[in-house]
């Protein structure tokens, strides 16, 4: 249907959530990027087929639950649940159990706890690691429990294809809201709101809109930035893939204050689902009226399209992100007009990040007092983060800022992967920084981070434990910066090419003081020269691990040794004669031939044919773990 | 002068028929470029230098704005690709749980230097930057299928899957 | 409009850039990727500047003065320790880039570096990127060249040629404006060949010099509204002509 007024989508979304209501169970398998490659979607056709067979009453969307009297099972893939590391995820609501790694033949058991045969699987159920007590559901899982989740609140509830589903879990009500509201009043709640950038940078997005409803200039741009470049980061993909529309829900609020027309979702080409859903959401709004011409029947018209990248870490800059959607070589443009003013084609633009964009309803309905009061006084609300790396529970989660690193770390993420000693956090992508245990307990804020050497970034939080080398991580990012520059600039082109070579140097245990003197200058030309904060940000990786790990770079230099184990001129592997039991697994696995010995007699390594890859290190059963690194 | 060898025209592929279908879903303008390119790369397997130049002039550009967009973005390909896709995720997640070793091993079992393509056309390798699936690290994408928790001595199995 | 550059107050026009001034000035400092002709980039980055205002407290920051436009007070010094310092490094950068660059030779020597203390780029040529050659070509309007690829691989490049059909001209225009040298063209008297393109060149009837190739006296020609038979015959043989029809007035 096509709503034609405010009222008439108000009175929708009550029936809508009258259907919810009557739904008796919610069975929701995560569609994530993760489950799905887990075999999500093996398990979803096994619970819908058995569910049929077992003569259940199932309905797969929530309009033929309406019929029914109330003794439905509605069940629907979702977003990301965010807990990947225990992929396929499948919930069961209203009765708070949360399924994990469920495999198809687990079906049958599951539905048998539904039937009340059974109580449901423990060994599909989560278990504390440290008190060894199983905990069925979200709220009592330390991994959710903890979080509190805003932005990310329909991930893995709703399903990110069905527009009802949407409707009937508040969804419109910030846009239904922002319509009784003037350009300017909605500039003032989120100005008030204290909301600030989640894409890196952190400004105030009430001042950008601020700035943009004044500027005179037409036609304006609405853009929403979904490239999340930065590595180990995939908060927006969960959020562009598992909510699509409240996305698009906010960029058209921000549209509507600042009277804009056009609006551009750019996404990263490494995100097919997102294009996905994102397109099927904004074909499901267009048929209802809720995006095209004459919105709600208010002569307000607002368009979206999709613009999907390239292929270019530098476009999440905002000039390259622009000369991108025009289609043009992405290469960042010297400003000191800001693109509030000279954006899109060079008129006023407003460019804003998925997370930010999707804050902007929920902000819109509960008022900015809500949203205020959460988090810390300078950076309010909440902040999903990507928790990855060397940490037991990797995932996706969201919590009120001001949250401490080791609240994190410890609390959601479980602690370290096999309880090994904590090195350091990486924080803000390539241009973030690597924060050592000493920082664990700053308060995870925008600013906080930025005066520690780090920054926000979008949300990417990568555990390293002390099998990570932190000379081996700044060569990392360092490499990737080089294949990422545009090349436009010099200090950034010709500094991250002196740079890898000179961090590559001490990783080879070729490095000598002057070396790190070297590093410094180049570092410091990029900072005070480059054109676009890629290049400006681009020497953090290495100036925050100099900083806090410089011990570790001067063992490179002075001792050639690299006590992480990672630098491969500085290591040798070695089997330890007392733990080999000769079970001749890494002589199968060595690429090289190089490990010599017979079944059932400890083996060796011949070091002339040894090239350091590291597979026997790896495939060496735990139980035995005869391979050295020294 | 002798930079100028160094950036090689692509093949010609002769062909155009897919080339209409493509412009023919986004407006002739600028903006649809890089979105036409992508297109082009999926039907091509890479962008023949006819195409590149048959996409100029239906959007009405230099062709030297389509090459620079084309080599610009890493999306796109100037020699063709395999026909079957191997990325290997190099995201930081991927990198501090192995994700060198895990290239190495399809860099061994294909018998390639580094990366790109294998003689047979069979194979392409590439390395991306983030795939946005960090929780399961090391990951693998094989013709767009994810794969996750990659070691190393499961990649010979992973290439005879793929090739199957 | 007032500003204080390198401590002396000077009056500026609104809406110019920085380096304008400076230049105006007498100050030397480098802008390399700087042409008049054609808008500025900021890529080179040696032109930058230190900026700072009253009210910012002792709180400064490095511009390029090529694109920064003139302020109302601002303050500018355009040889501070933290400016020379960070031309310093990019002209040492730049060095190990191009060591044959006679250009970056000189600005690096006047920053006290005779040899870079970087390792030089493997085949070395003398492109420093400064876009000058493909801004010109393109407000040339001929568009023949451009940047390809990116990051450290980024280079100036004749892009699809298939032997005709070329957008490229052979005016030489991108060669005169390289302020290294880097684009090597020559000429013989019959051929001009720029690009790894051979073009005939057309010569004055009158006074047997070159007046170009015939693609650039076609294009200067529609581009300027001119008859074609303008560009048939050098300036010399120009003035030679009318200097004739003048005498038979008189």
């Amino acid at each position: 249907m096509v709503f034609q007024s405010v009222e008439q989508l108000i009175a929708r979304k009550k029936e809508l959530e009258a259907i919810r209501n009557k739904v008796k169970r919610r069975i929701v398998v995560c569609a994530g990027t993760g489950c799905v490659a887990a075999g999500s979607l093996e398990v979803y056709d096994e619970l819908t087929k058995q569910l049929k067979e077992a003569n259940f009453e199932i309905s797969t969307d929530l309009m033929s639950c309406a019929h029914r009297n109330g003794s439905t099972h509605f069940v629907s893939p979702s977003g990301c649940h965010g807990y990947c590391q225990m992929g396929p995820l499948l919930q069961v609501e209203p009765d708070d159990i949360l399924y994990m790694q469920v495999k198809p033949k687990d079906v049958g058991g599951i539905i048998a706890t539904l039937q009340g045969k059974q109580p449901p699987d423990t060994k599909l159920l989560y278990k504390d690691p440290h008190t060894g007590a199983i905990q069925k559901g979200r709220n009592e899982i330390n991994f959710y429990a903890k979080q509190e989740r805003i932005a990310l609140k329909n991930c893995g509830f709703i399903d990110p294809e069905s527009l009802e589903d949407y409707l009937a879990n508040g969804g419109y009500n910030g846009l239904i809201k922002a319509l009784s509201l003037s350009g300017k009043e909605i500039v003032d709640i989120v100005t008030k709101s204290g909301l600030r950038g989640r894409g890196g940078a952190g400004f105030s997005t009430g001042k950008k809109w601020q700035s943009a409803l004044q500027a005179k200039a037409e036609p304006k741009y609405v853009l929403c930035n979904g490239d999340e470049g930065d590595p180990g980061a995939f908060m927006d993909r969960s959020i562009m893939e598992g909510d699509p529309f409240k996305v698009l829900e906010g960029m058209t609020i921000g549209a509507w204050a600042l009277q804009s027309q056009r609006g551009y979702i750019y996404v990263r080409k490494e995100y097919p689902l997102a294009v996905k859903r994102l397109q099927k959401a904004i074909n499901e709004l267009e048929k209802a009226g809720l995006l095209g011409d004459n919105i709600l029947g208010t002569g307000f018209s607002f368009k979206v399209t999709i613009s999907r990248g390239g292929g270019a870490f530098v476009c999440g800059e905002s000039t390259a992100l622009m000369r991108s959607i025009e289609g043009k070589v992405g290469e960042p443009r010297a400003k000191y007009t800001r693109s509030v003013i000279k954006g899109l084609y060079d008129c006023p633009t407003v460019l804003n990040n998925v997370e930010t964009w999707a804050c902007v309803p929920l902000i819109l309905e509960n008022g900015w007092e809500w949203f205020a009061s959460k988090g810390t006084k300078t950076s309010t609300g909440t902040k999903a983060f990507s928790l990855v790396g060397k940490v037991k529970n990797t995932g996706l989660v969201e919590v009120p800022m001001g949250t401490t690193l080791r609240q994190i770390i410890f609390d959601i993420g479980g602690g370290i992967i096999g309880d090994r000693p904590f090195k350091a956090v990486q924080t803000g992508g390539p241009s973030g920084g690597c924060l050592p245990e000493q920082l664990l307990d700053l308060p995870v804020d925008f600013d906080t981070l930025t005066a520690n050497g780090s920054m926000m970034g979008s949300g990417g939080m990568i555990v390293m434990d002390c099998r990570n080398c932190m000379v081996d991580i700044a060569k990392y990012f360092v490499h990737f910066l080089l294949e990422e520059s545009c090349g436009k600039c010099t200090p950034c082109r010709e500094g991250l090419r002196q740079l890898h070579y000179l961090v590559t140097l001490v990783t080879e245990g070729k490095g000598d003081e002057n070396t790190i003197k070297q590093i410094e200058r180049v570092c410091h030309a990029m900072k005070e020269g480059s054109l676009c904060s890629l290049g400006k940000d681009a020497p953090n990786p290495v100036l925050s691990t100099l900083k806090y790990f410089r011990e570790e770079w001067l063992q490179h230099i002075q001792e050639k040794k690299c006590v992480a184990g990672v630098c491969r001129a500085l290591i040798t592997y070695w089997i330890n004669p007392e733990k080999c039991t000769g079970c001749l697994i890494c002589g199968r696995a060595c690429p090289q031939g190089a490990i010599i010995g017979e079944k059932q007699k400890p083996h060796r390594i011949d070091p002339a044919k040894c090239d350091k890859c590291g597979v026997c290190y790896t495939v060496c059963p735990e139980r035995f773990s005869a391979v050295e690194i020294h | 002068m002798s930079k100028i060898n160094e950036i090689s025209t692509p093949p010609p592929a002769h062909d155009f028929s897919k080339l209409e279908q493509i412009l023919n879903r986004y407006p002739r303008e600028e903006a649809s470029l890089i979105m036409i390119l992508q297109d082009i790369q999926d039907e091509y397997r890479y962008l023949p230098c006819d195409v590149l130049i048959e996409t100029a002039k239906a959007l009405n550009l230099p062709k030297s704005t389509v090459f620079s967009v084309g080599t610009f973005y890493k999306a796109f390909s100037l020699q063709p690709m395999g026909r079957h896709n191997i990325k290997v995720c190099m995201g930081t997640a991927c990198h501090v749980r192995g994700a060198v070793m895990v290239l190495e091993a399809f860099q061994r079992e294909l018998g390639l230097e580094h990366t790109g393509t294998t003689e047979d056309l069979e194979f392409t390798l590439e390395t991306v930057n983030c795939v946005g699936a960090c929780g399961m690290a090391p990951v693998v994408v094989i013709d767009e299928k994810y794969h996750g928790e990659v070691q190393p001595d499961r990649v010979k199995k992973m290439i005879k899957k793929g090739g199957k | 409009m007032k500003i204080t550059l390198n401590g002396k107050q000077i009056e500026v026009n609104p809406g110019e850039y920085l380096l304008s001034v400076i230049r105006r000035e007498g100050i030397e400092i480098p802008a390399l990727c700087h042409h008049d002709a054609v808008e500025p980039v900021g890529a080179c980055r040696l032109c930058i500047v230190e900026i700072t205002r009253p009210e910012w407290e002792g709180w400064s920051r490095l511009v390029t003065s090529c694109l920064y436009p003139v302020e109302e007070g601002l303050i500018v010094e355009t040889h501070s320790k933290l400016v020379s310092d960070t031309r310093a490094t990019l002209l040492d950068m730049q060095l190990a880039r191009c060591p044959d660059a006679e250009i970056i030779q000189k600005w690096a020597k006047e920053y006290g570096i005779e040899k870079t203390s970087f390792p030089v780029r493997e085949d070395a040529d003398k492109c420093i990127l400064c876009d000058i050659c493909v801004r010109i070509c393109n407000a040339v309007g001929r568009y023949a060249i451009a940047r390809t690829s990116r990051g450290i691989e980024k280079v100036v490049a004749v892009p699809l040629e298939l032997g005709e059909d070329q957008a490229c001209i052979g005016c030489l225009s991108c060669a005169h404006a390289c302020p290294t040298g880097a684009i090597e063209w020559k000429e013989d008297s019959n051929t001009r060949t720029i690009w790894g393109l051979t073009f005939t060149l057309e010569k004055c009837p009158v006074t047997g010099e070159v007046l170009g190739t015939p693609q650039q006296l076609d294009h200067f020609a529609k581009k300027a509204g001119l008859s074609r038979d303008y560009f048939t015959k050098s300036d010399k043989a120009h003035k030679h002509e009318t200097a004739k029809k003048f005498v038979k007035i008189i």
